[in-house]
């Protein structure tokens, strides 16, 4: 598409875009701001100087604080349990529907309903059930299996879309050239399709990371970041939160950058292999 | 495996598949009685059929003639629902597409777009675990025969759709199998590259020995290939038989109609096919003719084809030398004789 | 070989199904079953009665509630639709290098990387009395005292849900947008097609698939809400989704499995009527 005049929409849309994007970052620029609050200061402007005082308190405990050392930790366990499992699960549930089978319509339509159904439903339902059945719940099976109700469909969903775009002629190609199921799917499917396992297994982990109304009632004694951050609200809130909605940011940045960094320089790595290979 | 410095991976003996008890290897494919059946839709109607050793062999028909689902059928990506396929005499009707000494070339080509040219030929080498220096060296040889040696590392996107073909045919080619199968190999391709490509195939097919089955809806392109020319229609075979045989002596109305360059003609209650070019619209020359009326005519270099209107007849075609055209060009409209010689009639069934 | 396919497919999709069946259909199935029960102080009293269930229908707290929600709903969806719509627009057709389209959708993205607690806080240094726009209205002179309803009120839990769903919105049409071929773009163009008729006649009719399937994602997430609501609203407001998670709190789970079914039969019923309009399997895999 070649390049041509702007035409008014693009900068009356551009403008509003730049609203929509201030709009979202709004909230966000006050919590980086305020973090750095002065010793004195409130939860509000104005500020009372600049410090690091409240990332201090967040290490040194205090407070306002909470738990929210150990919670950070249980959220990253959960979060990678989350992760692995989906994506395990879903690509195999994937690869399930490249075929007609037995009860195919019933589990699509379960696994729709199950990420459309909003959370406290099923995060009441299972702890009702447990209860009936007298098991206790706990982080690593009940608070798991609620988060699993969400990242399961959606990666279900990511498989479609992935598969949907992959030549079945290369399946039947590699199966013409002697491969075995295995070697089929290691050596052709899987390499073809990890972008979209990459995806699911990103995709675990950040929603885990903030999912609270499916696992909150199912998570057992210890709570995970996000049940503790809305613990706090109720209590006496200081500038530590903003101090603590600031890292977490970072450090999401930071992994999903990384990743797509490291991605992004094996695939240009190999790229300079192959242009050495061929001068 | 070891390497054997007298080893040429082209010209060594193909590993030999199990033979009958008498054996001379006279077809290299048989085809008995085979059915497929898509839930109500019969795909392929009973179709048997027998392909010499080392020969060309061409799928010919309409879409939807059922010609790609005997080809798949062949490969093994298709079960029959009925019948029997047989390859160099080894009964493969219930293997898997692994163990038939079949090989297939698929029509979007299918190169793995994650590995590079020569990994992409050299794949059924590492299902083996062959080692990687001599899996390569082999898949140089093969890329050397379809002349891509020097894009060998390149990725299947960096390639035209022609290079891209080629490297399929020596990805297929390297698992040394006895028939190889080519679905519509040439379509993608622009008509000038269509005609280098088959060039290459038909060489690649004599130097190598084995069979190709090739579908196409081309019937210059099956003309051109084929030792044996198979018409295919509404999943019956019209016709198998040598080129030439097809040409001069269509079987049905279809295949004539289909095979291109005959007239249908119904007249004193016989059919017959008489060739195009046979066809003459001059007075006077004797024998058979029509009376037509010009619709039109296509100026196509070496020969003009004159388009024509016969009432009882329908649309037909005479194909006139460009001199004699040109030195009394008919003009749209005029009311014309169709002529042609008894003898080249080709007597059709009714119908 | 087709049926050790189908056998392949199966062992497959096993795991995924087990997850389906003992955490999403058992316990809704659960749920339906202690709607029925009789309940005392914190007790389930498994005897079926129907009380649960006609104390909804004859209250007409729950007709209140209902009636909020879906002014929510309406209103978020609206906003949501239109925003998201042009916003799409923007990105897919009128930015023109790819760098740029990946760029501003990741931007939209990123503040959702920030724990949703700790947004919602947020808004009070931003619409509180000392807040920023307060600030700003006031020194620009725009008005003399500080507004109180930009906090606390119907106005900031419309905005935080605006907030949070409109990329919910956005992503699933900007996705339709992008599977339009460019040449009917060219082809209405040619036609003589302004750029409002364009959109109007091509583009919107393409993109249903993507709005319905963002409609999903929004209405869900204004019913199923219980959160924000109560926060941003200074627990002032009260929904459907707020009452439930009252009662769980306070422990009278049968009247909460009952509301809960009530609730699941309406939010299913707009999820289906909406997929109706929309061909769900057939949008994912092309």
């Amino acid at each position: 598409m070649s390049r041509r005049r702007r035409s008014t929409s693009f900068y009356v849309l551009s403008f509003i875009f730049l609203l929509f994007v201030l709009f979202l970052y709004g909230p966000m620029f006050c919590v980086y701001l305020l973090s750095f609050q002065g010793p004195t200061g409130g939860m509000s402007f104005p500020m009372r100087g600049f410090s690091l005082t409240w990332y201090q308190t967040l290490f040194e405990g205090g407070r306002g604080v909470g738990d929210l050392g150990n919670a950070f930790w249980r959220s990253m366990r959960l979060c990678v349990i989350v992760a692995v499992l989906s994506s395990l699960i879903a690509v195999a549930a994937g690869l399930a529907y490249r075929r007609r089978f037995f009860g195919s319509n019933a589990v699509f339509y379960t696994a729709i309903m199950s990420m459309v159904v909003p959370g406290i439903f099923v995060g009441f339902g299972i702890a009702l059930a447990l209860s009936l059945f007298g098991i206790k719940s706990d982080w690593w099976y009940s608070g798991v299996g609620a988060q699993l109700t969400w990242s399961l469909p959606f990666g279900l969903l990511i498989m479609f879309i992935v598969l949907g775009r992959f030549n079945p002629a290369y399946e039947e190609a590699a199966t013409d050239l002697g491969a075995t199921p295995r070697q089929r799917f290691l050596y052709v499917i899987l390499p073809i399709i990890l972008p979209g396992v990459i995806g699911i297994t990103m995709a675990g982990f950040t929603s885990s990371y903030d999912e609270s109304a499916r696992s909150a009632l199912n998570m057992g004694t210890g709570n995970t970041m996000p049940m503790e951050l809305t613990a706090l609200l109720g209590a006496a809130t200081t500038p530590a939160m903003f101090a603590v909605g600031t890292l977490t940011t970072l450090f999401m940045f930071t992994l999903v950058i990384g990743t797509l960094l490291i991605i992004g320089r094996i695939a240009r790595r190999r790229q300079v292999r192959l242009n050495a290979a061929t001068a | 495996m070891r390497i054997d410095p007298g080893f040429n991976a082209l010209t060594a003996p193909l590993p030999e598949v199990e033979e009958a008890q008498a054996g001379i290897q006279k077809y290299d494919v048989e085809v008995v009685a085979v059915t497929k059946k898509f839930g109500d839709t019969t795909a392929v109607d009973n179709v048997s059929l027998r392909i010499p050793v080392a020969s060309y062999c061409c799928l010919l028909g309409p879409s939807g003639c059922g010609k790609t689902t005997m080809l798949r059928m062949l490969a093994g990506h298709e079960f029959v629902t009925d019948g029997d396929i047989l390859i160099r005499n080894k009964n493969v009707t219930n293997e898997s597409a692994l163990n038939r000494g079949t090989s297939m070339m698929f029509q979007s080509y299918a190169l793995f777009p994650h590995l590079s040219v020569i990994d992409n030929v050299a794949f059924s080498l590492k299902l083996k675990k062959v080692a990687k220096a001599e899996r390569h060296a082999r898949a140089m040889d093969y890329l050397k025969l379809v002349q891509m040696e020097t894009m060998a590392h390149r990725m299947p996107s960096q390639l035209s759709g022609g290079q891209q073909q080629r490297v399929a045919l020596a990805r297929s080619l390297i698992t040394r199998p006895r028939v190889l199968l080519l679905d519509e190999p040439l379509s993608a391709l622009d008509p000038f590259l269509r005609v280098l490509m088959r060039t290459e195939l038909k060489r690649i097919q004599r130097e190598l020995g084995i069979t190709f089955v090739h579908v196409t809806h081309s019937q210059e392109e099956a003309l051109a290939l084929s030792d044996v020319m198979v018409v295919m229609d509404h999943g019956q075979i019209q016709q198998a038989g040598p080129a030439r045989e097809v040409f001069e002596s269509p079987a049905n109305s279809f295949v004539a109609r289909f095979i291109g360059g005959h007239n249908v003609i119904s007249m004193e209650g016989r059919t017959v096919a008489v060739r195009a070019d046979r066809c003459r619209i001059a007075e006077g020359i004797g024998g058979r003719q029509l009376a037509a009326e010009v619709v039109g005519s296509e100026y196509q270099g070496p020969v003009v084809r004159l388009n024509l209107k016969c009432e009882a007849n329908g649309d037909l075609s005479a194909l006139i030398p460009d001199a004699r055209f040109f030195s009394d060009p008919p003009k749209v409209g005029d009311k014309v004789t169709m002529s042609w010689l008894a003898e080249d009639e080709a007597a059709l069934p009714a119908a | 070989m087709n049926k050790t396919a189908n056998f392949a497919s199966l062992l497959q999709i096993t795991p995924f199904a087990l997850v389906m069946l003992l955490l999403v259909i058992v316990p809704l199935g659960i749920i339906f079953v202690v709607s029925f029960f009789d309940y005392g102080y914190a007790q389930i009293i498994p005897s079926i009665i129907w009380d649960n269930y006609t104390d909804i229908f004859f209250s007409r707290v729950t007709l209140d509630l209902y009636i909020t929600a879906f002014k929510h709903v309406a209103i978020v969806w609206a906003i949501t639709a239109v925003l998201g719509f042009f916003i799409a627009y923007y990105v897919i057709f009128l930015v023109q290098t790819n760098f740029w389209k990946a760029i501003f959708l990741m931007a939209c993205a990123i503040p959702f990387w920030t724990s949703g607690a700790i947004r919602m806080v947020s808004w009070v240094p931003l619409l509180g009395r000392e807040g920023l726009v307060n600030q700003a209205l006031v020194g620009l002179g725009i008005i003399k005292e500080p507004i109180s309803w930009l906090l606390y009120s119907d106005f900031s839990v419309l905005l935080s849900y605006v907030n949070l769903l409109t990329l919910a919105m956005l992503g699933p049409i900007a996705n339709s947008m992008a599977k339009i071929d460019q040449s009917l773009i060219q082809a209405a163009r040619d036609q003589g097609a302004t750029e409002w008729q364009t959109i109007r006649e091509i583009i919107l009719p393409l993109a249903k698939p993507g709005i319905a399937i963002g409609s999903i994602f929004v209405i869900t997430g204004v019913m199923g809400d219980f959160f924000i609501v109560k926060k941003m609203s200074g627990s002032q407001i009260n929904t459907p989704a707020g009452s439930i998670m009252n009662m769980i709190t306070a422990l009278e789970y049968p009247p909460a499995a009952a509301q809960s079914v009530i609730m699941l039969i309406v939010v299913l019923g707009i999820v289906a009527a909406i997929l109706r309009v929309v061909d769900v399997r057939k949008e994912l895999t092309q």
